[in-house]
């Protein structure tokens, strides 16, 4: 299992309950999840913080199936069915990777307009840790 | 005196649905008096996230920032921890301040109006207080038992405040009495229970409701047909009716809220999710009765007055058409009923 100790979660709780991004005061980029040095200029690691919208489009996804989940999805994928992992372009850049949800695998399409929102990922040592997931956003332009 | 209640709301109903039909397959009959359809919560998805979705959408629907909420207060039976602070998850995600008063209400189906009712009172001695609601519920018990077959998910969400109202609070009362043996969760237990007397239940249910509704109309010199609205504790679809006579409502004025038919048992969430369909329905100048009910056991009855056509987008009803269906072993295996 991709072991994430409940205190490293703990940490990264405001880029997965709230996606606080940073902008690179040198080169003016936006980095998420955030770094230690700034991934578009390599030159800077000096940043504000900056609430990202959450608003993103589908730039490619892939669907997990039977056996392809890692260990901590297995559960998740035997429950549900095959789910969709997408690469979404945020609107403010960046690209990240996450679940889409509460969509049939079906209906995702290249280019969709997504919202990212609240989901439970997994359960480890008895802690549920909830993260962002992208769900399709039909008011997104 | 400054005139409290709604100025944003939003209601969330999990896409995926489960037919009466299908649990007359599995298990011979359906005992959940007139509910057709309800709904089910995907496997990623819990009371908290969906307290989070429509914290969010109530307060955009206002428009508000998250950072000016001074009070929130999260309502359900079904919560994912039985110790560890649930509001906290919903605010932090929300953006709602740190330093905002939050509360947890857990214990019983009555557990939404009570949060509604200690938000109002915050909002009704802060000034410029803003308050968020959340109620979300999904209620459990065993397969085995009859008491499994209404319960469904769902939440719905207000934000209260002093400002830009679309029904003002006019009022509410309660009525809490003694009594057991009906819907109960003893300490260690994971699923709900029920001594299956009828009666148990329908006394008090009958006793709490038309008592907490009775003081609030004789308070408020209130007539029950001026009420265009009436939104009961859903159990199942048949119950409310039970009681409403009593009252002196009719079905018409019940049908707005009656979200139970398509959506089953919401539990801590059913008579705000009933508040949230019959706002969505109402005009201005309308008036609204909600009634909870929760075992052990109390009801709260709120009574609102329409003053604003504003209403959120998606409404209830486009969330009610946006549903995909499961069989019985996909909600089986989505209940967590398998071990």
């Amino acid at each position: 299992m991709a072991h994430v100790s409940v205190p490293m979660y703990w940490r990264t709780i405001p880029q997965r309950y709230k996606m606080v991004g940073q902008k690179c005061k040198k080169c003016g980029a936006v980095n998420f999840p955030p770094k230690g040095v700034c991934k578009h200029c390599n030159a800077s690691s000096d940043f504000e913080e900056l609430q990202l919208s959450g608003n993103g489009k589908v730039h490619t996804f892939v669907l997990i199936g039977a056996g392809g989940a890692p260990p901590e999805f297995a559960e998740q994928m035997k429950a549900g069915g095959s789910y969709p992992v997408a690469i979404v372009e945020l609107a403010e850049g960046p690209k990240v990777i996450g679940q889409m949800t509460d969509v049939n695998p079906k209906d995702v399409k290249f280019g969709m307009s997504v919202k990212a929102e609240l989901k439970k990922i997994y359960t480890e040592e008895g802690v549920i840790r909830y993260g962002f997931k992208f769900a399709p956003d039909a008011e997104g332009k | 005196m400054m005139s409290v209640g709604i100025s944003g709301y939003s209601a969330y109903v999990p896409r995926l649905r489960i037919k009466k039909e299908d649990y007359a397959k599995a298990w011979g009959s359906f005992q959940a008096a007139g509910v057709a359809e309800k709904s089910v919560m995907g496997f990623d998805e819990d009371v908290l996230t969906a307290a989070a979705k429509v914290s969010r959408k109530a307060l955009e629907s206002v428009p508000l920032p998250p950072g000016n909420v001074t009070r929130f207060a999260f309502a359900s039976t079904t919560a994912p921890y039985l110790e560890k602070l649930l509001s906290g998850t919903v605010l932090v995600n929300v953006g709602m301040p740190n330093g905002a008063f939050a509360s947890d209400h857990t214990t019983s189906t009555r557990a939404g109006t009570e949060a509604f009712i200690s938000a109002f009172e915050h909002v009704k001695a802060t000034q410029g207080g803003v308050a968020v609601v959340a109620a979300a519920d999904a209620p459990r018990a065993s397969m085995w038992d009859p008491l499994e077959h209404p319960m469904g998910a769902g939440a719905a969400g207000f934000v209260l405040s002093s400002d830009n109202l679309i029904a003002e609070v006019e009022g509410y009362s309660s009525y809490v009495m003694e009594h057991f043996g009906e819907r109960f969760r003893p300490t260690g237990g994971d699923l709900l229970q029920d001594l299956s007397v009828k009666k148990f239940f329908a006394t008090a249910f009958m006793t709490c409701t038309t008592k907490a509704c009775g003081a609030l109309v004789k308070k408020l010199g209130a007539k029950p047909e001026e009420y265009a609205h009436v939104v009961i504790q859903q159990p199942d679809a048949k119950t409310p009716g039970s009681v409403a006579g009593k009252m002196l409502f009719n079905d018409a004025q019940m049908a707005s809220g009656l979200v139970s038919t398509n959506l089953g048992d919401l539990g801590a969430a059913s008579t705000p999710v009933g508040l949230a369909a019959a706002l969505d329905s109402a005009k201005v100048g309308d008036r609204i009765m909600v009634v909870s009910y929760g075992s052990g056991a109390g009801s709260d009855a709120i009574s609102l007055k329409v003053v604003s056509d504003r209403k959120p987008v998606p409404g209830f009803k486009e969330q009610l058409e946006k549903k995909e269906y499961i069989d019985y072993i996909q909600y089986v295996k989505l209940k967590g009923a398998l071990k």
